[in-house]
This record gives C-alpha cells, sequence and structure tokens, in this order.
C-alpha cells in the first residue's frame, strides 16, 4: 500500500466520527478502565513505602561474604572468583591469618569488588570453591555517587539483610526510613504478604 | 661427533635418529611428542618412580617408563596408545589418592604440575574412598624462606637429587616408606642450608614453598619481566614478578636462561631491596651539613657549575660493576669527554694495574667463555676463588656437570668450600700464596718437558727456584703441587676458573699466565674463565670503565687513576670534583680509615645510588638512581655472555635510571650529549666496540649471546709486579684475614633485602673447625675479632677444612666492616681472636 493511500484513508470521516469526537467516546472508554481498576482488588506492591518484594533463592543480587556455623569466614582467599569474573570486578589479596578467623590459615586480606561493572552474571559465586561467596537478594544500590558500589570485605561479611534461610519469593512489609546515611527500605520478614502475581 | 653412534627408532611411526643412549622420553621429545613427567627432572639422576611417562614399545607387553628407558635400534613406540592414556589416568588418579587436593589454599594452584596434568589427562573422578594420609595439619616452616606441606608430595623426590645432585648440602631426606614416605629435612627439624629454594623450585606441587611469597598472590595476578640477577657475576637469568607495585618472587624458568631453575638465595630471595621504603626518592643538597631536598634542576645546575669549574685532572669517577652495559658506556664517555678527566674504575676493592694484568691473564679482551664448555675439559681447576659462596650457582653447574662426566675437579684456595667434596683434589695454601703454588705447578710441568716448554713467557722467572721451596711459601705439600701437575699433564684439555682473590692478593697473576702459557705449549686446549663478584664487572670492563684502557679494551689517549691513585690524590687534596655512581667506597675500599679521611677532602661528592649508604652520608650531593628492576639494558655476565634485561617498574619517586642522569648530567654541560635511551647507546657500542659487533641480544634468547674476541690483548699490563707479600711472624696477631661475600650477601646491596637478612643477621666469622676446638667454641659463639687498629664482636661459623691460620670475615656487614681491618699496601691482614664473654 502506497502512502498517499493511506492518507485518503485517514481524511475520510463519516458520521460515526462526528459521533465519536462530539461525546468524547474515547475518553470514556479510557476512564471507564480506570474506574473499573479503582473498584478492582489491588496487586500493585507500595514499595517502597509499605512493602518490598524479596527475591527467589537463586536471585543473583548484590554479593555476600558468608561465614561457617561457627562464625569463621568461609572464603579463603583462592582468588577463583576475581579469575572467573568476566570483567575483573573482583579483586582479592590473600594473606596467612592461622588465629581461626577463617576456615583456613588463608584469608582474604583485601577482597573487594566494583559493582559499577559488575554484569550479575554469577561466575564468581559458581567459581567460589568454599560458598563463601553468594549473589544475595540485595537490589537496592541507587545512590548519588559510585562510592556504594564499591564495597569490600566488611560490608559484605556483615548480616545480610535477608538470611540465607528465608527462602524470598515474597512481598515483605517494610518501612521507609531516610536517614543521615540516605535512604532506606527495611523489611520486616515476619510480615510476609502475597506477591503481585498472586493478588488477582 | 667422534666415535658417538647414532640409533633409529620409531616413535608413533615417526622416525627419529639420536644418539645411542638417549631417553626415549628425549627421542619423542624431539619428535615432537609430549609426554608428561614428574619425577624426571633434567640434569638429575633418573629414579623412574612417578610412572606417568608411560610408553608402549613393540614387543613389550608392559608399559616402560620413558624417562629411564633408554633407546634402541628399531624401538617401535608408542606415546598415545590407548593403553598409554589409560596407564596416565590410572597413575594421576592413584597420586591423588593420597593428595591433600586443597587447591584452593594451596599456593601453587594455577601453576601446579599436577593440576594441569590432571585436568589435561587425568580421570574426573577418583574411586578411591578410603581416608587420605595426613602428615600433618598445618604447614610447617623448613627456614626463613621455606615454608612446607607433605600432604601435597608426589614422591618424585625432585626435591631430595636437587639438594644433594645440584647444591650439593643433601640436608633434605626421605622420612617413612611408600604412601608415608615424607620428604623433608632431618626430623623435620629447622633447616641449617644454603637457602637456596632450589626444593621449591623444582617441586612440581604446593609441597615446598615460598615462605615470602606465602598469600600473596595468584600467579595470574602478577606482571613479570625478564632480568639478570643484580648479585654476582654469573648471571643468572631471572623473572622478578611484582603485585599492585610491590616486587614479591623472583623465579628461574627452564628454557629462558642458561641457568634453567638455578638460583642461589641472594637471587631468589634478594628482590625485595627493590621495595625497601628507605629507597631514595628526591635529589639531596647538603648545605650547611644537612641534606636539603632539591629539584633535578638545581642539582642538575650544581654540577655544571662545580664540574666545569674544576681541573679536569682533578676530576675523578667511580662506577659500579652493576649497572647496565649502557650506563656503563655513557658513563665513561661522559668521564672522559665530557669531564675531560682519564680518572675513572669500576671498582674501589682492587687495584686497576692488578685488574688489567689479570684482564690480561686470563684472556678476557680475546673472547667469551661459556661455562657449559668449560666443563667439557678433562681437568676443571678452580683458584682464587670460594666458588660455593661467591659464585653460588656457578658451583652449582661444576657440580652436576663434572658428576655426570667423571671429569677431574682440582680445586685451590685459602678457605675450605662446599664443592671440596665433589673434587677429585683439594688444595688450601696460604692467603696470598696462590702465585707461589702455581709457579710451583708450572715448575714441576716444566721439569717433566724441559725442552719443548723453554722459551715460553715468564718461564725464566721460576727457573733458579724449586718445587719444595714455593710450596713451603705457599704452604701446600710438595707431593699435592706434583699431583694437581700430574693432572694437568695427563688432561688433554683443561679449564681454569679463575676467581677474585687473583685481584685482591695481586700475587697469582703472573703464575695463571705462565701456568696458561704452559699448558698452552703442551698443546692443551685451555679455556680460562673469570669468576666475578659483581653482576656486570666484565660488561664494565668491556665498556671501558676502567683508568688503563677504552670500551673494547682498546687504548686510552691517557691513563688516569684508578680508586687507589684517586683517594691518594684526594688525601693531598688535589681533589676537585668526585662523581660517584653506586659504589659505596667507604665501605669496600680495603682500608676504611684512609678512605674516610680521602673522601673528607675530595672537593665536590656527587653521589649517586639507591639508598643513603655510608658514602652516600659523607657526599654533598646525592642522586637517586634506579634499580635493575626499572631499567632497560644489557648485563655481560662473568662468561661474556650478554644478555637483556627489561624493567618492571618505574624508578621511585623523583628518582630516574642512572642512564637518564649521565645523560643529562653530559647535556646540562655538553649540549647534544647521548640521549638516554638505551637501545640507541647499545647501537653506539655495537658500532665502537669489536666484541660487541652483531650482538643482538633478546629478551627471549634462552642463553643471551656471547661477546667476541676484541682483537686487543692488553699485552702492556703483562710485566704488572708481583711480589710474594711479606706474611710475616706476628704472634700477637696470629691469623690472616680474608674477606669476600658471604654466601647469603653480595656487597652492601643485599644488606637491603630484609628477606636476605632474616637469613643471616649478625656479623659472622668463619673459622676452622681446628682453630674453633681449641678456642672452645662453636657455631653461635662469640668471639672478640681484633686487628691492630680496631675490633668488633662476631658471631662463630665452623668451617671443616680450612686451615687454621686463616679466617674470614665477610665485606657485607655494616655493624662491622671487614675494611676496617684491611690496611693500604698490606695485601694480608692479621687479626687475633678471643672468645667474648661479657654478656
Ligand atoms: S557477578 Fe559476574 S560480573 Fe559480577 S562480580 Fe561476579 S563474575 Fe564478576
Ligand atoms: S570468595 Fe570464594 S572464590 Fe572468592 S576468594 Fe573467597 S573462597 Fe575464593
Ligand atoms: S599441589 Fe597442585 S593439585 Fe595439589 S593442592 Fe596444590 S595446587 Fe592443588
Ligand atoms: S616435596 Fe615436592 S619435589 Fe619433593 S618429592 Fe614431594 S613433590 Fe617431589
Ligand atoms: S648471586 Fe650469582 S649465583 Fe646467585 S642467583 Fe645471582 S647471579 Fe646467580
Ligand atoms: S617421569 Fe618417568 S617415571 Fe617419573
Amino acid at each position: 500500500m502506497s502512502a498517499g493511500k493511506y492518507m485518503e484513508k485517514k481524511r475520510e470521516c463519516g458520521i460515526r466520527d462526528i459521533f465519536r469526537r462530539t461525546f468524547f467516546i474515547d475518553f470514556i472508554k479510557g476512564l471507564m478502565v480506570t474506574l473499573r481498576y479503582n473498584l478492582s482488588k489491588s496487586v500493585t506492591v507500595r514499595y517502597p513505602d509499605t512493602e518490598k518484594w524479596v527475591p527467589f533463592p537463586r536471585y543473583r543480587g548484590v554479593h555476600t561474604l558468608n561465614r561457617d556455623e561457627k562464625g569463621r569466614e568461609l572464603c579463603v582467599a583462592c582468588e577463583l572468583c576475581a579469575r572467573a569474573c568476566p570483567t575483573k570486578c573482583i579483586t582479592v589479596v590473600p594473606m596467612e591469618d592461622d588465629t581461626g578467623r577463617g576456615i583456613a590459615d588463608r584469608v582474604a586480606k583485601v577482597w573487594k569488588v566494583d559493582l559499577v561493572r559488575c554484569l550479575f552474571c554469577g561466575y564468581c559465586e559458581d567459581a567460589c570453591p568454599t560458598f563463601a561467596l553468594r549473589l544475595g537478594k540485595d537490589y537496592e544500590r541507587a545512590c548519588t555517587d559510585v562510592s556504594c558500589a564499591l564495597l569490600d570485605r566488611e560490608e559484605l561479611l556483615g548480616p545480610a539483610e535477608v538470611p540465607w534461610s528465608f527462602d524470598g519469593g515474597v512481598v515483605v512489609g517494610a518501612r521507609f526510613e531516610r536517614g543521615k546515611g540516605g535512604i532506606k527500605v527495611a523489611a520486616d520478614l515476619s510480615d510476609e504478604k502475597s506477591p503481585w502475581f498472586e493478588r488477582q | 661427533m667422534n666415535g658417538e653412534k647414532f640409533v633409529t627408532l620409531k616413535v608413533n611411526g615417526k622416525e627419529v635418529t639420536v644418539k645411542e643412549g638417549t631417553l626415549i622420553l628425549d627421542a619423542a621429545r624431539e619428535a615432537g611428542y609430549e609426554i608428561p613427567t614428574f619425577c624426571y627432572q633434567e640434569n638429575l639422576s633418573g629414579v623412574g618412580s612417578c610412572r606417568i611417562c608411560f610408553v608402549e614399545i613393540e614387543g613389550q607387553k608392559k608399559l616402560q617408563p620413558s624417562c629411564i628407558t633408554p633407546v634402541m635400534a628399531d624401538m617401535n613406540v608408542r606415546t598415545d596408545s590407548a593403553q598409554v592414556i589409560a596407564a596416565r589416568g590410572a597413575m594421576l588418579e592413584f597420586v591423588l589418592t593420597n593428595h591433600a587436593l586443597d587447591c584452593p589454599v594451596c599456593d601453587k594452584g594455577g601453576e601446579c604440575e599436577l593440576q594441569n596434568m590432571v585436568w589435561k589427562f587425568g580421570p574426573r573422578k577418583g574411586r578411591f574412598t578410603e581416608k587420605k594420609i595426613r602428615f600433618h595439619e598445618k604447614d610447617y616452616i623448613l627456614s626463613p624462606v621455606i615454608v612446607k606441606n607433605s600432604n601435597r608430595c608426589v614422591h618424585c623426590m625432585r626435591c631430595v637429587r636437587v639438594c644433594s645432585e645440584v647444591v650439593g648440602k643433601a640436608v633434605l631426606g626421605v622420612i617413612g616408606r611408600e604412601a608415608h614416605q615424607e620428604m623433608t629435612s632431618f626430623v623435620r627439624s629447622y633447616l641449617d642450608c644454603d637457602h637456596d629454594g632450589m626444593c621449591i623450585e623444582v617441586c612440581p606441587v604446593g609441597c615446598f614453598m615460598r615462605l615470602p611469597y606465602r598469600y600473596k598472590a595468584r600467579h595470574w595476578d602478577l606482571k613479570s619481566a625478564k632480568t639478570v640477577c643484580p648479585y654476582c657475576a654469573t648471571g643468572c637469568r631471572m623473572t622478578i614478578q611484582e603485585r599492585d607495585g610491590v616486587v614479591v618472587r623472583s623465579i628461574a624458568r627452564l628454557g629462558s636462561g642458561f641457568n634453567g631453575r638455578m638460583m642461589c638465595a641472594r637471587g631468589r630471595f634478594g628482590y625485595d631491596f627493590l621495595n625497601s621504603k628507605e629507597r631514595l626518592k628526591t635529589p639531596l643538597l647538603k648545605v650547611g651539613g644537612v641534606f636539603k631536598e632539591v629539584s633535578w634542576d638545581k642539582a642538575l645546575g650544581v654540577i655544571r657549575e662545580k664540574f666545569t669549574r674544576a681541573d679536569p685532572k682533578k676530576v675523578f669517577g667511580v662506577a659500579s660493576a652493576r649497572l647496565t652495559n649502557e650506563e656503563l658506556y655513557l658513563f665513561q664517555k661522559l668521564v672522559r669527554s665530557v669531564f675531560n678527566s682519564p680518572n675513572l674504575d669500576s671498582t674501589s676493592r682492587w687495584n686497576e694495574n692488578a685488574s688489567a694484568a689479570f684482564i690480561s691473564a686470563a684472556g678476557i679482551p680475546g673472547r667469551g667463555t661459556g661455562i657449559y664448555g668449560a666443563m667439557e675439559a678433562d681437568c676443571v681447576f678452580i683458584a682464587g676463588a670460594q666458588i660455593s659462596d661467591e659464585n653460588p650457582v656457578t658451583d652449582y653447574i661444576v657440580r652436576y656437570t663434572t658428576a655426570a662426566k667423571r671429569n677431574s675437579v682440582i680445586i685451590a684456595s685459602s678457605r675450605a668450600m662446599k664443592l671440596d667434596s665433589s673434587s677429585r683434589m683439594s688444595i688450601r695454601h696460604l692467603p696470598g700464596r696462590l702465585g707461589s703454588l702455581l709457579n710451583a705447578t708450572a715448575l714441576s710441568l716444566y721439569m717433566d718437558y724441559p725442552e719443548r716448554l723453554e722459551g715460553t713467557p715468564g718461564i725464566d722467572g721460576i727457573k733458579g727456584k724449586t718445587v719444595e721451596g714455593l710450596g713451603q711459601v705457599s704452604g701446600v705439600e710438595v707431593s699435592d703441587i706434583k699431583s694437581l701437575a700430574g693432572v694437568l699433564r695427563g688432561s688433554a684439555s683443561v679449564s681454569i676458573l679463575a676467581g677474585v682473590d687473583f685481584l685482591r692478593f695481586r700475587e697469582g697473576i703472573l703464575g695463571l699466565r705462565l701456568l696458561g702459557a704452559i699448558l698452552k705449549t703442551l698443546g692443551k686446549q685451555l679455556e680460562i674463565l673469570p669468576l666475578l663478584d659483581r653482576s656486570n664487572q666484565r660488561g664494565a670492563w668491556d665498556m671501558g670503565v676502567h683508568p688503563l684502557f677504552g670500551p673494547g679494551y682498546g687504548e686510552v689517549k691517557e691513563k688516569g687513576l684508578g680508586v687507589d691513585g684517586m683517594l691518594e690524590r684526594a688525601n693531598e687534596g688535589a681533589s676537585d670534583a668526585f662523581y660517584i655512581i653506586g659504589e659505596d667506597i667507604l665501605s669496600m675500599y680495603p682500608d676504611r680509615a684512609f678512605a674516610a679521611r680521602a673522601l673528607s677532602r675530595a672537593g665536590f661528592l656527587v653521589y649517586q645510588d639507591m639508598f643513603m649508604t655510608e658514602t652516600a652520608q659523607i657526599s654533598d650531593l646525592v642522586l637517586p638512581g634506579a634499580s635493575f628492576a626499572e631499567k632497560a639494558g644489557t648485563f655481560t655476565n662473568q662468561e661474556g655472555r650478554v644478555q637483556a634485561a627489561e624493567p618492571l617498574l618505574s624508578p621511585k619517586g623523583e628518582a630516574k635510571t642512572d642512564l637518564e642522569i649521565i645523560s643529562a648530567i653530559g647535556s646540562s654541560i655538553a649540549p647534544g650529549f647521548t640521549g638516554a635511551d638505551p637501545q640507541r647507546v647499545f647501537e653506539e657500542i655495537r658500532g665502537g666496540l669489536k666484541t660487541y659487533e652483531g650482538i643482538f641480544p633478546g629478551l627471549n634468547d634462552s642463553n643471551g649471546v656471547m661477546v667476541k674476541g676484541s682483537g686487543n690483548t692488553l699485552k702492556e699490563f703483562e710485566e704488572v709486579k708481583e711480589a710474594v707479600s711479606d706474611l710475616g711472624k706476628n704472634t700477637s696477631y696470629p691469623y690472616y684475614l680474608i674477606t669476600g661475600n658471604h654466601l647469603f650477601h653480595s656487597g652492601r646491596l643485599s644488606r637491603r633485602s630484609e628477606i636476605l637478612r632474616g637469613l643471616l643477621m649478625e656479623p659472622v666469622i668463619e673459622i676452622s673447625s681446628i682453630l674453633a676446638d681449641e678456642l672452645g667454641v662453636e657455631d653461635g659463639s662469640r668471639v672478640m675479632v681484633n686487628g691492630r687498629e680496631s675490633g668488633a664482636v662476631f658471631s662463630v661459623r665452623v668451617k671443616k677444612g680450612t686451615p687454621k691460620e686463616v679466617v674470614f670475615i665477610p665485606e657485607n656487614f655494616e655493624k662491622a666492616p671487614a675494611n676496617r681491618f684491611f690496611k693500604r699496601g698490606e695485601t694480608v691482614a692479621r687479626v687475633n681472636i678471643t672468645v667474648h664473654s661479657s654478656f
């Protein structure tokens, strides 16, 4: 079909069209949709004010470094994660420490990741022989400079907001907090709510 | 070659012809087939214990280990049959049954022969479920540089063999049998050994590991550069590696240098001075007695002013024999053509006449002498060197090559050494009396062949003497001299390895020349290999950093003064300006008091180095130079092997490479002076020096390139005066003091290495076991050593086999400088020793 023909068709204006325009039929149709949703059950996750999505266990969020049940660091600074990473965003420098800090006397002196470059591909997690490194459930990385994307050992070893024992795949209650350190959405894991796809 | 037989065999159907007696392994490799090996190691005896190198030989039911099976004619070998491949996998599975397999915490991970092999040939799953044998839970420390984990051992015995066959220490052995066998020191005790780390380098797995490198990095984190060891003139090729700007390791790789995997403690562990916080970073000018940081412009301005105003005759230059050839060449050019002074030298430890005579006697201008070629000779005569401590890797090469060839090694020295045990004969002579020994040997040969040797240059000098008389002077039994002469007579080829004692004592150079001439007249194939103790000493001479000859041993317009003469002039107040690069004269010149006095009157003293050395402290301007790891250039080792080096780091702070500094000084005084491009300078060297004509040493030349003949002989220095020094009879100072380098140190540079200091902290004195018994002291006891003018306390090291009257103090210790005991004009210092009891 040539462009000319199409233009011609558009210029056609019959009685139906005049009617539609005069009585705002399209507008009312739109309002009806809105009205229908207004009256139906809501599926919106009220994030960040009162609700928050906790991803499934296999979600690949921000890195976490983990400890064994005795509290010893699992990371043995083997550097395999750094080696496996396609974007070279992990840096590991090992050191010797036989005080029981780690499960072996080889521990990380430096362990840092640059999330700006991270693809969240999970190769590092796969490479880790001790399950020290796991990509966690944290996905909130918005900030005003890149500093919050540079994470080091201490931060990654700190208790994760969502522990591994919590399976996820649910929406939980949350509180939006504005503090000195910026904003935060604190989850309340005990307050489990149905996920949006079940709210119909 | 002569009489050698060749056999032809088939490897995987491909015909190869190899020498009779070749191992199947080597034949297969020659044919281009790879066979994995564990226990096999080039140059070590074969044990055939690991069975990973199995091959199938047609007609033989069982597979054969190729690393110990020699070829036979018409053999039909398969390296890739299904049976071989299955056996390889099975052997690896077997090795892994007791292997710790803790790769994540193993320092070898990523560069482990076992890992690579299992990855390539091995099973993906093991079937053994029994508990693994564990020798210990934690790794244990064997020495300040060695840490061990026996749970990872694959029982290849390379460590044990290398320690006894190459290093000659035999401190490692086997405890237990079969799977329980552990390679370690006696009852896992702390090792008292050479700490050269050969066991680490050969261990295919993470069993023997470097303690200083422990948990520092993975090999893929490291940036490497090929360079040459900065310590002795054996000139081992080494690769240094850094992580985040810190040098963490120095390794010797198979196939990257003539030394293969060999290095001594200095080379393998002495790299950490590069990271020292004490490195100089800015030029320092002394103003009112204190150093103040100044800019390069200011520093160069001061130099220009002082050196242009100075009387050229009163300008002196000394450059360390650790600089690159390019720097040394440019240095002599600077002194000779910009400062217009003939006075320059490359060492303060020996006199320029002695070095010129030695160079001439050893035939250094003639050509290069490869060590492996020299080891082909029927008789290897090592004189004037404590080779085991001064040039450890040369010692290793002598040990393992001569053990395989069974040629005669004869050693003549005042001190006992490790190599004695591998020699056919060890002669102990009095210090400084090597000349008499050589003359006596020459005389003995002359008496055997008076007609043939008549007219040999220098023969007249010994004619009136007797072997007995000379023997007595040198303190050697006549029978020993006779048997030495006998061995020389019976050898068709002789290699003489001549060490720096020839330079230290001067006597002996004529004897060396005479003996050399006699052996040549007798039709022997003669090689003389100098054994030097500074990495680029030969290069310094080649480049003409010498007051008596120019680059390529050419003549100079005007002969100048060596350090002896310079200090003398300075002492008289006849010195205007002194430029020293890297030679810490104050701690090395064999008369410390005199050197201090002279240098304090040396006019304007510019000192350039990496550290604030003792000489730096008394100078007027200190320039921060660079280390070998920060330079591109070439080094020429004692053999005449030219090896290229590449930089790994950039100079610290504002420091510059010595080439840049020399060039900057040159251009500030004479605009248009050669620029600081090492390649351009080397081109100039190649163009100007016959010895370097057509020499293109590349970083990947595993053997470097040998220098060529210069066409010069330095004949005029033949007639250096040789007097037998008067050892005298002195009952209050009964012992002869010799100095030199300790096994763990080289000059003062190595003292900046924390690791090497950890191997040996306190000043030591080496005394004979006889003297130790007499004094009632043992290793580690403290003794007071007194010379005429000074004394110091030392820790005793007992050496069996050294004559009672000879004691040795290394020149390396700042706390007790050996040169304090020396006095100008005296070749042999004398001391007395008393037990130190104050605590
Ligand atoms: S997730 Fe991928 S990109 Fe990110 S650190 Fe791990 S390996 Fe690197
Ligand atoms: S996180 Fe895992 S892979 Fe990374 S260094 Fe530690 S142990 Fe090795
Ligand atoms: S020796 Fe090799 S295979 Fe054994 S633990 Fe170390 S890296 Fe792994
Ligand atoms: S310690 Fe290393 S070199 Fe020695 S036998 Fe064991 S694996 Fe071989
Ligand atoms: S000091 Fe000498 S023998 Fe030792 S590694 Fe260096 S060059 Fe080789
Ligand atoms: S390499 Fe041949 S048996 Fe070990």
